[in-house]
């Protein structure tokens, strides 16, 4: 338990700085919180299951509040400048999908560790190659400088309220909760 | 004029944004079911998709209830109640298999498809309830109540019917959207051979055709760029097992054949064959046999040596 409110201090201190950004630079941001996260998690040993699994649940959890602002509020928003919000909707599923194959995963194990490089690998294809060469320049370009502030104040409040949200905190232990408890049947 | 009608129909529904919001929610629920039940990672998701089978399975399923529901309608004025209610049942029986595989191929689909397959599947769930109550009525002795909500059903699953003919017709959904090039026919240099680093994709050109490459187990793998299913850029995409999964909706490729073993894609992503000479990596198409089947070739005579 301890461990764990370590790890979650250490990601919020991240966005302690209040100054306006614009919704690009917030996501990016975000996107290094997930990198860090990730990377992290691949360091760990398999020596330290307990860390694995604490480093994997707070990716989860990052990563599903960062699906969230960028699909209830990024999207949206940009639907009529990039055309590519349908493919970065079908990359968030991968994501999802990967993230349930990670958590279902043994940290134990070898299998950990590949569903982890994956994680890695789809990650980097959605936050690099998609979004920050292709989505956000494109983004950056047509939209109005002041309308990105806003939007960027938007997705900052609502992960900050994500972040604090009891709800969420308790939604999401429980899908995780659910996941593996499937996982451990199917393996039996 | 009905032509008109029903083109406009189709605008409206695609050109709707209010259906996206329910449509995202209702494919997260389904994605965490999916995961739970380990579908996802598993044989049933290409089962089905209809990988099996070469094309989507849901078209198939949906000749049941469209046939045993037509059948029941002839056999209500015939007058021949039980064979009538056992028609309305296997139709049932039939419409939830399509439903399933239907919401499976579904939520692999993208804005205006998107929209139509919402409607398309609200329609055809609306119709079920009908038919089911119209079962259960007969099954109690009213059997005129069964008629009619059969009879009221029957329209419903025609214009559903035709919203789901124009995800494939109009839409491509389930369609091989492989581009059916010859070229490139010779050998053509794309790539030095040490800018290939293992396992990550890399995109090229061959003349005007998009190709992916990737190296894996010291052999040199081409693939076309574009994804058979929405063409999504391959290159893009991630190696999982061996295989070349795309990025947009995690169809894997096996990198010797391009053959699907997943879905959504169905068909296979065409390959091309590879070669190294002088420090390049070269890639052409393999030389058409006409006398063998399609895509056979294409297996056998990927590797050539140098």
């Amino acid at each position: 338990m301890r461990r764990r409110s370590e790890v979650l201090t250490e990601v919020r201190q991240a966005p302690a700085l209040r100054e306006r950004k614009t919704a690009t630079r917030v996501l990016v941001e975000h996107h290094e919180v997930l990198r860090g996260l990730m990377r992290r998690t691949q360091e760990t040993p398999r020596s330290q299951p307990g860390r694995r699994r604490t480093l994997a649940d707070e990716l989860f959890d990052e990563l599903w509040m960062h699906e969230r602002i960028e699909e209830k509020i990024f999207y949206p928003a940009t639907r009529d400048v990039t055309p590519g919000i349908a493919a970065a909707w079908s990359e968030h599923r991968q994501l999802s999908d990967q993230l349930a194959a990670l958590v279902r995963a043994d940290p134990r194990t070898e299998r950990f560790d590949r569903e982890l490089s994956v994680m890695h690998d789809a990650l980097e294809s959605h936050a690099h190659l998609d979004e920050e060469q292709e989505m956000f320049p494109e983004v950056e370009r047509f939209m109005d400088e002041e309308r990105l502030v806003d939007l960027g104040d938007r997705l900052q409040a609502r992960l900050d309220t994500l972040r604090s949200s009891r709800r969420v905190r308790a939604v999401l232990r429980l899908q995780r909760a659910l996941l593996r408890l499937t996982a451990g049947r199917a393996r039996r | 004029m009905a032509q008109r009608t029903l083109d406009r129909l189709l605008n409206a529904i695609e050109g709707d944004g209010r259906l996206d919001r329910p449509g995202h929610r209702l494919e997260q629920g389904f994605a965490f079911t999916e995961n739970l039940l380990g579908i996802t990672r598993g044989p049933a998701r290409g089962f089905l998709h209809g990988v099996w089978l070469g094309h989507p399975l849901h078209p198939l399923l949906t000749d049941v209830p469209i046939g045993s529901w037509t059948m029941a309608l002839v056999l209500d004025l015939t007058g021949q109640k039980r064979a009538a209610r056992a028609a309305v049942g296997i139709g049932l029986a039939g419409a939830l298999a399509a439903a399933v595989t239907g919401l499976h191929d579904w939520q692999y689909t993208h804005d205006n498809a998107r929209r139509v397959g919402l409607v398309h599947g609200t329609l055809n769930a609306l119709a079920i309830g009908m038919y089911g109550w119209s079962w259960w009525q007969r099954g109690r002795g009213h059997h005129l109540r069964g008629r009619l909500a059969a009879l009221l059903g029957y329209p419903v699953i025609a214009v559903s019917g035709f919203l789901g003919g124009a995800l494939t017709y109009r839409h491509q959904i389930g369609v091989d959207q492989a581009d059916r090039q010859l070229e490139p026919r010779r050998f053509t240099p794309v790539l030095a051979e040490r800018d290939l680093t293992e396992k990550s994709p890399r995109r090229v050109r061959a003349g005007d055709v998009e190709v992916v490459l990737v190296r894996a187990d010291g052999r040199i793998h081409a693939l076309e760029n574009a994804c058979p299913h929405l063409g999504a850029p391959l290159s893009q995409g991630w190696l999982r097992d061996g295989s070349l999964t795309c990025p947009w909706h995690g169809s894997q490729f096996e990198l010797h054949s391009g053959e699907s073993l997943n879905g959504p894609a169905v068909a296979p992503a065409p390959c091309l064959q590879t070669r190294v000479r002088d420090g390049w990596i070269e890639v052409r198409r393999a030389p058409a046999v006409a006398t063998a089947p399609p895509g056979s070739t294409l297996v056998h005579q990927q590797e050539v040596q140098p």
